[in-house]
């Protein structure tokens, strides 16, 4: 706080309640011009709460907020875009059907003619080299293209501040380099960069300073290229991290789980197809299936799950039966159990007890029915031992799952599943917004589910977790999955590109060329 | 000035208890004062109409007899309407199931013996289930939605029954009345309690309520109900299909006010006439709903709506009130209960506009 004239944003005491949390107590931190700050912590911390009161989404209960030295103000976010602050948000709101241009003339404030729309467009792309056709239809482009739309909109409107929400989670590592040569450059240009994370690495690399929250408060604020990614992960989670036990380069005979030459139909204009998909997984190996998302992961998960049913019942086998024509709950009978991505009305009914949703997947292979009729003490029973064996926080096996936070709910749906020994676990985004100690638990669990000889798959976005916990990786694109390899054997470079498939940097430009060509 | 609606984290569950009680009790106060505007006296109606019959011993029968039809198509209903399967044309399915008795009772009008009331039965309830085969057919194949196709139903309903007792069925004893003939004393219901008019639909009511209240909170079947009606997605992840579960409450909302129409017509009625369509069928929702879709609250909110309606005819006959004060009642009912489950559910909040 040398000089008050180079702030371009000051939070003072920032304090923000909603009925039954304080997601900001106190916060404090000040962002210089040209400054790239970053504000990192766990999913919970505070950190979205924050953003949206500087946004002028929310309003702090509490607290001052300065812009350049004044404090203000800001109604909503048409006020803090006319100060200077552009934001671009983790889920990005753009119309699938309409061009890129299209949709970032939905996005102005002010009116503007199409044709100084695209000019202006068009300069921006160059200056700060955002390749991105501004005719093509959105439906057609990748997740990193479509950030870029965002990025566009934001800097049309010559922002002193742009806040980034967690920018990097759906891209591939070359994305990620392109995306920070800009925010480099708009840094040097004198934009101040609000950067929201929790990926420790990348915040080394490209951040100036860091603020860290925990439940809500500032427990630090730090150089991040004076810290280790240890020390600043040891301050974003509090308590150490519990080292995982895993026994690496294991050999395996029996094959547990196998897909052969599976292809789907997407739903809908949208939906991704599954082309020729094969994979064999062994009794004992966890096998991660990396990929953007949107790319089939979720029509890959409600394939093995038993929730969309094939026609041909061999294109998927497990201990040498067929299961292609079977429903989620025979497969489950047969020892097939999964997890799909979204908790809230998918993996769990949020108005339901604890004790239904137990019941929901567990009631077959946990003999709580009898006759038809739902034995009541041994759902309890089963739902207790989740609780206590997953360290769920709940009040009890009544409580409702609405009742519990995001992460201590995906603790009980992990629970659940594992604890019913499965033979094979499909799992999409096992740690999902779960807090460091309960994802090494979680690792910790499907590990010593795998010792015991399931055969395990992982659908996630996290490539940290899955190099971390996987025997093998394949990687999915367009509905089409790599061959499967060892962990290890790919580099991550490798793993980027297969990643970005045909979304990557080369072939997006040529196709956008070919449409250049059509017309 | 901008109102707005916010979900309530949990709703509080005294109050899902009180709002049925606080909306009879409104629909009282509103009623009152809206027949005295009218002229009427407004008091004397809604004493007429909710409390004499409760008051005069000699009406409780009147009230069983009433409250039968409405607990038993009231209980089908909400087992449907757990599971998210709007059946809004069990007036219909109500009318199939009395002309499928009917035609049973016609067919074996020169026989006796006990079965032939369950025979009867189970025609009543195999016509009720046909008349949502259709909208189950259409909803499953086609995501036809069913609240249109079964309400469309109950007009084809209402014209097959005239067709058959003004054609092929009528009595040719009753002087050109379009009527069919009495069903002989096999095929009517016994009397249950002796000097009275209250026959077997008044306890089979009961059992069904019960049943159907052990059923949804202790079986698999109840649990399927629920999930599909409030997670669909959920409810296919838990190995639940769907389809099957529509089939399945609709076959049962079909066949209970199947039920109901084989009881009507065997039991108050004796015959089939032009008069059977009671609208029982429709005013079942409204029980289902002001029983808050529990068998048990079902079975208290039958006995609710049938205050009403003999509460109705009395008060035609002593201060003079229209048939169809009756009806206003009931939909104040509704449109209060609807209202007030709102304010359960959520914060209501006044936003002063703000300018930027």
């Amino acid at each position: 706080m040398n000089n008050e004239q180079s702030l371009r944003l000051e939070l003072e005491g920032i304090v923000k309640a909603f009925p039954g949390v304080l997601a900001n107590d106190d916060i404090s931190f000040s962002i210089k011009k040209g400054e790239i700050h970053a504000l990192l912590g766990e999913n919970g911390a505070g950190k979205s709460t924050l953003v949206k009161m500087i946004y002028g989404i929310m309003k702090p209960d509490e607290g001052t907020i300065s812009w350049n030295g004044k404090p203000m103000n800001i109604a909503n976010p048409k006020a803090a875009r006319a100060l200077g602050i552009g934001m671009v948000f983790q889920h990005f709101s753009l119309f699938e059907a309409m061009t890129v241009l299209e949709n970032i003339a939905l996005g102005m404030d002010e009116k503007m003619s199409k044709k100084a729309l695209e000019e202006k467009v068009v300069n921006i792309m160059q200056k700060y080299g955002l390749s991105l056709d501004p005719k093509r239809i959105v439906s057609t482009l990748g997740v990193g293209e479509r950030q870029r739309i965002e990025i566009v909109r934001a800097l049309l409107l010559n922002p002193k501040l742009l806040i980034m929400d967690e920018p990097t989670s759906v891209l591939t590592p070359q994305e990620v380099a392109q995306l920070f040569n800009v925010l480099r450059q708009l840094s040097s240009d004198g934009c101040s960069i609000l950067y929201i994370s929790h990926k420790l690495d990348e915040i080394k690399e490209l951040c100036d300073s860091a603020t860290i929250l925990r439940g809500g408060k500032v427990v630090a604020t730090c150089d991040p290229k004076k810290e280790t990614a240890k020390t600043m992960a040891a301050m974003m989670i509090g308590t150490s991290l519990q080292a995982i036990n895993k026994v690496k380069s294991k050999e395996f005979s029996d094959i547990g789980f196998s897909v052969n030459n599976l292809s789907l139909r997407g739903a809908g204009d949208f939906g991704v197809s599954l082309k020729d998909i094969s994979f064999d997984v062994y009794r004992g190996e966890i096998l991660g299936i990396a990929g953007v998302a949107g790319n089939g992961q979720n029509e890959l998960q409600l394939v093995l799950s038993g929730e969309i049913l094939l026609k041909d019942k061999a294109k998927i086998t497990m201990n040498n039966i067929e299961i292609g024509k079977m429903s989620a709950k025979e497969r489950r009978k047969h020892g097939l159990c999964a997890v799909p991505e979204e908790r809230h009305g998918h993996a769990a009914v949020p108005e339901f007890s604890l004790n239904d949703n137990a019941i929901l997947t567990a009631r077959n292979r946990q003999n709580m029915v009898r006759a038809g009729m739902i034995n009541a003490k041994s759902a309890k029973q089963f739902t207790t031992k989740i609780i206590d064996e997953f360290n769920v926080m709940t009040t009890g096996h009544g409580a409702s799952a609405s009742s519990l936070s995001g992460g201590n709910l995906q603790k009980f749906i992990m629970g659940r599943e594992i604890l019913q020994v499965p033979d094979v676990l499909v799992v999409s985004q096992p740690t999902w917004g779960v807090d460091a100690g309960a994802a090494s638990a979680i690792h910790q669990a499907l590990i010593d589910l795998a010792k015991g000889g399931a055969a395990i798959v992982i659908i996630s976005q996290d490539l940290d977790e899955l190099l971390e916990l996987c025997d093998s990786l394949a990687i999915i694109n367009e509905g089409t999955l790599s061959q499967k390899q060892k962990v290890g054997v790919m580099s991550i470079e490798e793993i980027g590109l297969l990643m970005g498939g045909v979304h990557g940097e080369n072939s997006s430009v040529s196709s956008s060329q070919k449409e250049v060509m059509a017309q | 000035m901008q109102i707005r609606f916010e979900k309530k984290l949990e709703p509080s569950r005294k109050m899902l208890f009180a709002t049925p009680i606080l909306v009879v009790v409104l629909t009282m106060i509103l009623g009152a004062i809206v027949f005295s505007i009218l002229g009427y006296d407004g008091l004397g109606a809604v004493r007429e109409i909710f409390l004499t019959p409760l008051t005069n011993s000699l009406k409780w029968q009147d009230l069983a007899v009433k409250a039968a039809p409405l607990i038993i198509i009231g209980v089908g209903l909400s087992i449907g309407y757990r599971a998210n399967v709007w059946n809004i044309g069990a007036e219909g399915q109500y009318i199939a199931g009395g002309l499928a008795a009917t035609g049973m009772a016609l067919l074996t009008h020169n026989m006796s013996g006990w079965y032939l009331l369950p025979l009867m039965g189970v025609a009543g309830m195999l016509g009720g289930m046909a008349w949502v085969f259709l909208p189950a057919l259409l909803r499953t194949k086609l995501k036809v939605n069913e609240i249109l196709t079964s309400l469309m139903l109950t007009y084809v309903a209402i014209q097959l029954l005239n067709y058959l007792i003004f054609g092929p069925w009528k009595s040719p004893t009753a002087f050109g009345q379009p009527q069919t003939v009495l069903f002989n004393d096999w095929q009517i219901l016994p009397y249950i309690i002796k000097g009275t008019i209250v026959q077997a639909g008044a306890p089979i009511a009961v059992l069904i309520a019960i049943m159907a209240w052990i059923i949804m909170s202790k079986s698999v079947f109840g649990f399927q109900v629920r999930t599909v009606g409030s997670a669909p997605n959920a409810a296919r992840y838990g190995g639940f299909s769907e389809n099957k579960t529509i089939w399945l409450v609709l076959l049962i909302s079909g066949g209970l006010a199947g039920l109901a129409g084989m009881l009507e017509v065997a039991g108050p009625f004796n015959r089939m006439v032009p008069q059977f369509p009671t609208s029982y069928g429709f005013t079942a929702i409204i029980v289902a709903f002001l029983g808050r879709l529990h068998p048990i609250g079902v079975l208290i909110a039958g006995v609710v709506l049938a205050i009403t309606f003999v509460g109705g005819e009395i008060a035609q006959t002593t201060i003079g009130l229209p048939n169809a004060a009756v009806g206003l009642f009931q939909a104040m009912m509704l449109f209060l209960l609807l209202a007030g489950d709102v304010l359960v559910r959520y914060n209501i909040k006044i936003v002063r506009a703000r300018r930027a």
